[in-house]
């Protein structure tokens, strides 16, 4: 392991209060260090702050009746507040069977990314093979046509294969995703190959090395790419729209909410509760593989 | 000679590669052959093609619109690839620590990254508002004033790069900090002692071994960039007057709206040109700049 | 819900005639055949209504089965061109007038003439509206036009008369100017800018869009004086863009709380306008040398590719000229039925407000048709961004007309 190399400096009194803000070796008592931790608390907060506006937007104008909702100047608090439009979001097309349409294709689609991701990508940062550069190119490649470009093709492939208005039809599409094969890659070539050749003298094989070694290092890239994968099948729109459109069987959630929108004019309260209904199960698996994370990294001790 | 070891290694490729690539020969590759194909014609989807040639692509060459769209594309790229980059990898050091709530945190500057174009357009035309909005009024109490925002020629395509810089800030934090996760505490133990301070630690331990993180950031944000499409169709529609035009709008507007699916495809074709040229170009770069610990 | 009914009315007609129930039941599973509709004006708001019309058809012709596909107008033509390009085009479909040149003259349609038993049942122009070169590919299914809908309360409060049909555009001008005040945040006009204004304002102010070998001529003076109506108006009687702050619907929000006077547009606008409680009435658009008004069709069209031409042929004739459709229609505002029946507009007529329902018909006197070419969403962009540079550019209004006039010539 090259170690990067260091500014030398002595130690003075100076670098005492630095040093000892380290996260593993943190002395409440000092009030620097209070000082600090405040300022370094009053960042997040102002950055959340600042990021955080559009969502309580998003929820409060889901709980406006619909004449709040076309008062001007807007409100910003809904007065009176209610819930109904939740109940007319369920009612004014098949939610649930929606729901479970999404979920079922997004969570098939993730795991099955994240296997022909992280195989593939063992493949690029591991193995020396003729041509390597050339295919991995390949995978760039798909992802600099634009998608709304690609679906007019894609549908008539589909088309021939009898697969419109299928399962197989939304999935099998999504399967690979460049995006995670370079992301795995990258994840993959930060660990030192060291740990690699003293697998493979210990007699193991290939597939031994992928599962058993490298891969439950590459904790933290791999829940970045789960929970991307599973936004992006879930929020997945115009695929979706078209593949289904013949029957309300597989339709998914996007592509019934987008029945919300009237030709003249929209009831966005209604709107935004659909909305807030479609976010709240992306940021759930995201906090959850947050805390796999968080405890993933604690367990490996990230020592090398 | 191909040896044992040579099939055996050819095996192990199939059978990790394998899946993948079909799948990708199949659902991607394929189609883009069917796009080029399709450059070649004269087609407005509901009629059978007409093949001819290359005409689409003399079009193409003197199309004003699409030299147009050309420009505030790198326009916006320009402006939004620092700003992100920046924006996350602060957010990134910024929620790293082992404080209190810190997973809070994440989940709420993550939340940009998961609400749609729709509702963010709405309060960024909220907030840019020329006459009554938060950001001039702020503006003007530093003696700037007659900034029109989306409303105006100049300043539509600066008010779609501040919107997409504050909306996808979250995703590269989250990108960056699985980077620095990865880093070995050990690292870190050793730059104390040989005492650096946490500038120091930033620039010989972070960035450096952060680098194939920001490569990916900068390969994957250049390549999402040169199609952004989704906050320019919902937020100005490529106006005023056509003045925040992008590519892959005239691509949309072309195929769909304009029946005109043959000479959008060439656009296409086009764009895939410049895309592969330009990330050819920063994967031959990265010998120079990324650090990989493997190698 | 579909077999019970058409189970109970194969039963009924069973024991009426004393036949066999096996043999019924029998031949109604044989012939089966299923016909799928795509539609964008049925969600969201009018899901139950097309149901009950879907019943209606089905329960008098026990062996189809009407299969409904919906979507929202802004996605419909984006999957119906990839379904038809992917060759699997629903069988029936709903185009608007602006679009249908383009799939009639692509070949995506199917000539429906053999199959129109009662042409006299329509409406004379939207029937043609929906032909093409004397061929007749798809059946009026609604029809609706532009008024000038005006709010009695601020009227009133300025002391103003109400607007009648013998307006012009200047005493619309002088009660906008009356009318605006600043400080109450109160408008009083509002006329989008695009090219559905303008072919209309032309023609009111005695110009044409083509003339007789079908160039465009819209730039002339009757043409300017129609690009200057539209765009003197936003920043001094109605809200300039920075005003409408990407507000959606910012329109029809302002009008239904109470801060707009005048407002240019369809009689879709009622039903909405009825729940916010604004005291309104609408009158015929005040034209300038004549009167013209803006009336927009939807039709249904039968698919050329369709395996069903007769039954697929039978539903559009039931969904565009049946009693049950018009009734359904009108009872719940559902867009007016494009029929010859004065009769059945008799109870459309009397559902209040606005009052002067009358006035939605005395537009059909002098109608302004959208000029259509099959390059239709090019020349209306073209139209649209030239005006929107007169206002957000200062462009010279013959210039930008001028420049309008060449693209459009360009692309026939």
């Amino acid at each position: 392991m090259r170690r990067p190399d260091a500014a030398v400096e002595a130690p003075s009194v100076a670098d005492v209060p630095y040093r000892a803000f380290t996260p593993e070796r943190r002395d409440p008592t000092t009030t620097a260090r209070r000082l600090k931790l405040f300022a370094h608390y009053s960042v997040m907060v102002v950055c959340a702050a600042a990021l955080v506006g559009p969502f309580l937007w998003m929820v409060l104008a889901s709980l406006k009746t619909d004449a709040d909702i076309r008062t001007l100047p807007p409100s910003v608090v809904p007065n009176p507040i209610t819930g109904e439009n939740y109940s007319r979001v369920v009612d004014a097309f098949p939610f649930w069977r929606f729901a479970r349409n999404s979920l079922v294709v997004s969570v098939v689609s993730t795991v099955l990314q994240l296997v022909t991701a992280t195989t593939a990508a063992y493949a690029f940062a591991r193995i020396e093979f003729k041509g390597r550069g050339v295919v991995f190119g390949f995978y760039l490649a798909t992802m600099m046509i634009p998608l709304q470009v690609i679906i007019v093709p894609l549908f008539i492939e589909m088309r021939n294969l009898h697969l419109v208005d299928s399962f197989a039809g939304l999935i099998l599409p999504t399967i690979v995703s460049s995006f995670g094969t370079f992301l795995m890659r990258q994840a993959f070539s930060a660990l030192p190959r060291e740990l690699d050749e003293a697998a493979f003298i210990d007699g193991a094989g290939h597939f031994r090395v992928f599962a058993r070694v490298l891969l439950p290092l590459v904790g933290p890239a791999l829940a970045t790419f789960a929970v991307f994968a599973f936004m992006s099948t879930w929020n997945s729109f115009i695929w979706p729209l078209v593949i289904t459109q013949a029957s309300d069987h597989h339709v998914t959630l996007p592509a019934g909410l987008s029945r919300l929108n009237g030709r003249f004019s929209t009831d966005w309260n209604v709107v935004m509760a659909g909305s807030v209904m479609t976010i709240i199960p992306i940021l759930a698996f995201y906090l959850v593989t947050q805390r796999w994370v968080i405890r993933s990294v604690a367990f490996t001790g990230l020592k090398s | 000679m191909v040896g044992v070891r040579g099939w055996r290694k050819a095996a192990v490729v199939v059978a990790f590669l394998g899946p993948s690539l079909i799948c990708l020969l199949a659902f991607s590759i394929g189609p883009m052959v069917g796009t080029l194909w399709t450059s070649l014609q004269e087609w407005n989807l509901i009629r059978p093609s007409r093949f001819i040639g290359l005409g689409n692509y003399r079009e193409l060459w003197h199309d004003e619109d699409f030299r147009r769209a050309l420009r505030n594309t790198v326009y916006y790229l320009v402006g939004y690839l620092p700003l992100v980059t920046v924006g996350g990898l602060g957010l990134a050091l910024l929620v790293n620590q082992k404080v209190r709530g810190v997973a809070l945190f994440r989940a709420l500057y993550f939340l940009p990254v998961v609400t749609s174009w729709v509702v963010v357009s709405l309060l960024w035309k909220w907030l840019l508002n020329p006459n009554s909005g938060v950001v001039n009024w702020l503006l003007a109490k530093v003696g700037i004033e007659g900034i029109g925002w989306w409303t105006s020629r100049e300043w539509a395509m600066p008010s779609v790069i501040i919107a997409s810089a504050w909306k996808d800030v979250g995703f590269v934090m989250v990108i960056l900090l699985a980077g620095l996760q990865s880093i070995p505490e050990s690292l870190y133990e050793a730059a104390l002692l040989d005492g650096a301070g946490p500038w120091q630690k930033l620039r010989r331990v972070t960035i450096p071994l952060l680098t194939p993180s920001l490569f990916f950031v900068a390969v994957i944000s250049l390549i999402n960039g040169f199609q952004v499409f989704d906050q320019v169709w919902v937020m100005t529609e490529g106006g005023p007057a056509g003045s925040s035009t992008v590519v892959v709008e005239q691509i949309v507007k072309n195929t769909f709206t304009y029946g005109r699916a043959g000479y959008a495809s060439a656009q296409s074709v086009v764009l895939f040109v410049i895309i592969l040229a330009v990330t050819a170009f920063q994967l031959r770069l990265q010998k120079r700049w990324v650090f990989y610990a493997s190698s | 819900m579909h077999t019970r009914t058409r189970a109970i009315a194969a039963l009924a007609s069973t024991l009426m005639t004393g036949g066999a129930v096996g043999a019924s039941a029998a031949s109604a599973s044989a012939e089966d055949v299923s016909i799928s509709y795509f539609t964008f004006s049925a969600a969201p708001d009018h899901l139950e209504d097309l149901d009950a019309i879907v019943e209606a058809f089905e329960a008098e012709n026990l062996t189809i089965t009407i299969e409904v596909q919906t979507a929202a107008y802004d996605d419909y033509f984006t999957s119906l061109q990839t379904q038809i390009a992917g060759g699997s085009a629903p069988d029936t479909f709903e185009l608007n007038y602006e679009n249908f040149v383009t799939y009639a003259r692509s070949g995506a349609l199917l000539d429906i003439g053999e199959y129109v038993a009662d042409p006299d049942r329509y409406y004379a122009l939207a029937l043609e509206g929906f032909s093409d070169d004397r061929v007749q590919y798809g059946l009026p299914m609604t029809f609706s036009d532009v008024v000038l809908i005006y709010n009695k309360d601020l009227f009133d409060a300025a002391g103003l008369d109400y607007p009648t049909a013998d307006w012009t555009w200047e005493d619309e001008q002088a009660a906008a100017e009356a009318l605006t005040d600043a400080e109450t945040g109160v408008f009083g006009d509002f006329q989008p800018i695009s090219f559905f204004e303008f072919y209309k304002a032309l023609q009111q102010a005695g110009g044409t869009f083509f003339d007789e070998d079908g160039q465009a001529m819209f730039n002339s003076a009757e043409g300017l004086a129609a690009a200057e109506w539209l765009t003197s108006k936003p920043g001094t009687v109605m809200p300039t863009l920075a005003d409408i702050g990407g507000t959606p619907d910012f329109d029809t929000s302002l009008f239904q709380s109470g801060q707009l006077a005048m407002w240019h547009n369809g009689i879709w606008q009622f039903t909405g306008l009825n729940e916010s409680g604004v005291n309104y009435d609408i009158v015929v658009e005040p034209g300038s040398v004549q009167s013209a008004n803006a009336v927009f069709m939807n039709g249904a069209v039968v698919s050329e590719a369709t395996d069903h031409p007769a039954e697929a042929a039978a539903w559009i004739s039931f969904l565009a000229g049946s009693e049950t459709t018009v009734d359904t229609r009108l009872a719940s505002s559902w867009e007016l039925p494009a029929v010859n029946d004065d009769a059945a507009f008799a109870s459309y007529l009397e559902i209040t407000p606005p009052e002067n329902r009358q006035a939605v018909f005395d537009a059909l006197d002098n109608i302004a048709l959208p000029p259509v070419i099959e390059r239709q969403q090019e020349m209306q962009d073209a139209v649209t961004q030239a005006l929107e540079s007169i206002v957000a550019d200062g462009t010279d209004p013959q210039e930008a007309l001028d420049n309008a006039v060449d693209e459009v010539n360009g692309l026939i």
